[in-house]
């Protein structure tokens, strides 16, 4: 690679880190940062965008439209993408509803609660 | 238990009363273990909230397949005046190949609405005391044996009947026994939550997790509404100055800068060694033109140290450059 190529690729991987996520005017201490102490910011700001792009990627494989999963990412918090980071597969997702099961259940409890509530 | 239970009871109720007490005593005891905030909740409603509450206006979505995320979150936004269908929502929440969507992508979502998105504290009384404020909640349940997760909006109960009343797939109306809702509820860890219009809050906020949620609001959505959330906000407490440097950094990006040192004068006389305030002040002045008055208080800030020195001494240096020095 030409040192002009490794100049290029390394202001770009700066901007994509930056862009995006900055949301404090020049100057002016962000909201956010309140609650987090400077000293951590930058190794936070990498693994932060890290697991975004994690995330990203995930959503993208399991058939979301890449530049939706990227709008979809950018509306967490930090917090919640770290939640998800490396960890998507293990979350439930609300969507299913297995009828046998939920009968089962259904009568399962029903028979508990009516000896129960009865007393 | 409840299962040996059952399977045991004919033969143990016609042997002998003694039998029957005992038996009943362990169910008792097993049932009260088993779906613990039910039988906290047997011994009486918390204070002041009545025993029966509907909120018979909240619209109704009835779920297409696999598509309760978007129906849920539609029909809590819809309630607090939203113009959004479950349609709209799904390119938000719904993830093709998990069938389903992700409690955080429900969180936020409701953010690029424009509301607070807010988990509530994992406790049944919570979620009554929310329904009686009047915002339908929320709640994640699973219904399956294993994998059976299923969104459904709390948006009544009735307390002398024990029934929770929800919004839930395709039925307008369902209601669920208290003891069915904690079962199938306590396996998401009582995953429960409520999206709020800016100048609301919820029944049971806490005060530092609320301005957590108003921050990542203006981090995602428009000033505008994260400015009249931290104004809120800061009717209701009044002396947090974290909020006051919310609603000033609001004030600044819109470009209301004479709002912006209102706001941050008067945190500055509340907590005068705070760092933030001074740095955000200075800047706010310099950015008016007044880069005299700015130097001493940036001074001041650089002179407390502390987790943001790098970022005072760029706004120090900001200033100085400004000023020709």
């Amino acid at each position: 690679m030409s040192v002009w190529a490794k100049v290029i690729s390394r202001l770009l991987i700066a901007l994509m880190i930056w862009t995006p996520y900055q949301i404090a005017t020049a100057g002016m201490i962000g909201t956010d940062q309140v609650a987090t102490s400077s000293a951590q910011a930058d190794r936070t700001t990498v693994l932060n965008f890290m697991n975004r792009s994690d995330v990203t990627g995930k959503l993208q494989s399991f058939g979301v439209d890449p530049s939706t999963a990227k709008d979809r990412v950018a509306a967490m918090t930090d917090d919640e993408v770290q939640s998800l980071a490396g960890r998507i597969n293990a979350m439930p997702a609300g969507g299913d509803v297995s009828t046998a099961g939920v009968i089962l259940i259904i009568i399962l409890i029903a028979a508990a609660v009516w000896w129960f509530w009865q007393r | 238990m409840v299962l040996a239970a059952l399977n045991l009871a004919p033969s143990a109720m016609k042997n002998a009363r003694l039998a029957a007490g005992v038996f009943m005593l362990a169910l008792v005891c097993g049932c009260a273990s088993l779906f613990p905030q039910t039988a906290k909740l047997r011994d009486g409603l918390p204070d002041s909230l009545p025993p029966r509450v509907e909120l018979k206006e909240v619209p109704f979505f009835a779920q297409t397949e696999y598509q309760c995320g978007p129906a849920a979150l539609a029909t809590v936004l819809a309630a607090s005046g939203e113009r959004v269908t479950p349609g709209d929502l799904v390119s938000q929440v719904y993830i093709p190949e998990r069938k389903g969507s992700l409690q955080v992508e429900m969180l936020a979502a409701a953010r690029r609405h424009g509301r607070i998105s807010y988990l509530l504290a994992p406790r049944f009384d919570d979620l009554l005391r929310e329904l009686a404020a009047g915002n339908p909640v929320i709640v994640l349940q699973n219904l399956g044996i294993r994998d059976g997760w299923h969104y459904a909006v709390a948006v009544g109960y009735d307390y002398d009947e024990a029934e929770i009343i929800l919004r839930s797939g395709d039925k307008e109306r369902e209601t669920m026994h208290f003891w069915t809702h904690e079962f199938v509820w306590m396996r998401s860890g009582y995953w429960a939550m409520v999206a709020m219009p800016p100048d609301r809050i919820p029944a049971t906020a806490d005060e530092s997790r609320w301005l957590a949620a108003v921050s990542a609001l203006e981090r995602t959505g428009d000033a505008r509404t994260a400015r009249t959330a931290y104004e809120t906000f800061l009717r209701r407490w009044p002396s947090n100055v974290n909020a006051a440097v919310g609603l000033a950094n609001t004030q600044h990006t819109l470009g209301n800068l004479t709002a912006a040192e209102r706001v941050l004068r008067d945190a500055e006389e509340r907590d005068p060694k705070s760092v933030i305030v001074l740095n955000n002040l200075a800047q706010t002045l310099s950015d008016q033109g007044r880069d005299g008055e700015a130097l001493p208080v940036i001074e001041r800030a650089v002179a407390l140290g502390g987790p943001f020195a790098a970022s005072v001494q760029e706004t120090r240096n900001g200033i100085l450059k400004k000023l020709g020095r």
